[in-house]
């Protein structure tokens, strides 16, 4: 009797069918499931309790940004820093054409030209405000903007987009590093709310 | 009789429930760390702003809050007045006192400090700045004793 040899056998080939399927169904199911999520930050703020009386002293470190709105909509109408208007006194900028708009601004088509030019005078007004308060503290991160601090006076109606940017434009600055990628550089860390104002009708 | 010697080679591994489970574990890991993030609700449409920096350690102790309008698919709005989406209700701002001090009291149960837990307050960019001080006014009460506020916002900038 002669038994064959089993040579030609010796190599098990992987089974590849069940990891294809299982990869497809991980795939699927992560494709079904991806919600593209944008980075979310944050920003700390105070809002004293009671107004505390104010001293020479503290009028001082105290940065006054003053904002005010369009009861109907929320607009920005003016935006100070102390005494100084940032806003009402910029001109209407050009209409933004279509493709500038959302190529550039990431708005959408059918966004209304009053709101892309709002949108970008109060870019300029921020702008601004952002180089007022470099202004104040001299050089970013300088040690005596530590007692430094910024209290926002908005408008109840002000939509809050304002005051997100109001904020942004306090806190810091985004500068290219060397290796030319951006970081943020500190402004003032400590920004506080002035009391609520009431409500008003449009 | 004879018989050929067979020839051992290495025993080969069947690779197939190996890939399987490393496949499962990512998977897990992956839906694990989605839910972290997910303390977001849709109808809320965020600020922008370029310093909006996600912060590189998450806070240890944060109660979220949505505040937001009810909007048709068209996105305009279907109530002037905005909504805070709590827990799966719409609510007025003014009914979220109640909701604070039934926060408090978990934190208490908990033995955590309210006074450690920042609230962070995820406002659509088109609510009035005045209801959101209205939150943080109320959360400053007495009877409650928030703390630490903060604000969210999406970090985008113009591509300019």
């Amino acid at each position: 009797m002669k038994i064959r040899g089993s040579r030609s056998a010796d190599k098990i080939e992987a089974q590849m069918a069940p990891m294809i399927d299982v990869v497809f169904q991980l795939l699927i199911f992560f494709m079904l499931t991806l919600k593209i999520i944008e980075p979310e930050g944050d920003f700390s703020v105070n809002m004293p309790l009671g107004q505390s009386p104010t001293d020479s002293q503290s009028i001082s470190t105290v940065i006054k940004v003053k904002m005010t709105s369009n009861p109907a909509n929320g607009w920005m109408e003016s935006l100070k820093i102390g005494e100084t208007e940032l806003f009402a006194n910029l001109a209407l900028p050009a209409e933004v054409p279509d493709e500038i708009w959302t190529k550039v601004y990431g708005g959408l088509p059918i966004d209304p030209q009053p709101m892309r030019q709002q949108h970008l005078r109060a870019q300029r007004a921020f702008e601004s405000l952002n180089n007022q308060v470099l202004g104040v503290i001299g050089a970013p991160g300088n040690p005596l903007a530590d007692e430094q601090e910024v209290e926002i006076d908005a408008d109840y109606e002000l939509n809050a987009q304002y005051l997100i940017n109001a904020i942004g434009a306090c806190r810091g600055a985004m500068r290219p590093d060397t290796d030319g990628k951006l970081r943020m550089v500190d402004y003032i860390k400590k920004i506080k709310f002035s009391p609520p104002h009431a409500k008003r009708t449009p | 009789m004879r018989f050929k010697p067979s020839k051992a080679g290495p025993p080969e591994v069947d690779m197939t429930p190996m890939i399987d489970i490393v496949f499962q574990l990512i998977a897990f890991f992956m839906v694990i760390t989605n839910f972290e993030q997910t303390q977001a609700d849709e109808r809320v449409k965020l600020a922008k702003d370029q310093l909006a920096i996600p912060p590189a350690v998450k806070r240890e102790n944060e109660l979220v809050i949505q505040i937001g309008f009810l909007r048709d698919e068209n996105a305009r709005n279907l109530d002037p007045q905005p909504f805070v989406f709590y827990a799966g209700e719409d609510l007025r701002i003014e009914a979220m006192e109640a909701k604070l001090r039934l926060e408090k009291q978990i934190y208490q149960d908990q033995e955590k400090n309210i006074k450690d837990v920042t609230l962070v307050i995820r406002a659509d960019a088109e609510v009035p700045v005045g209801v959101v001080q209205e939150l943080i006014r109320m959360a400053q009460d007495t009877n409650i004793g928030f703390e630490k506020f903060a604000i969210k916002a999406i970090q985008k900038q113009d591509q300019k």
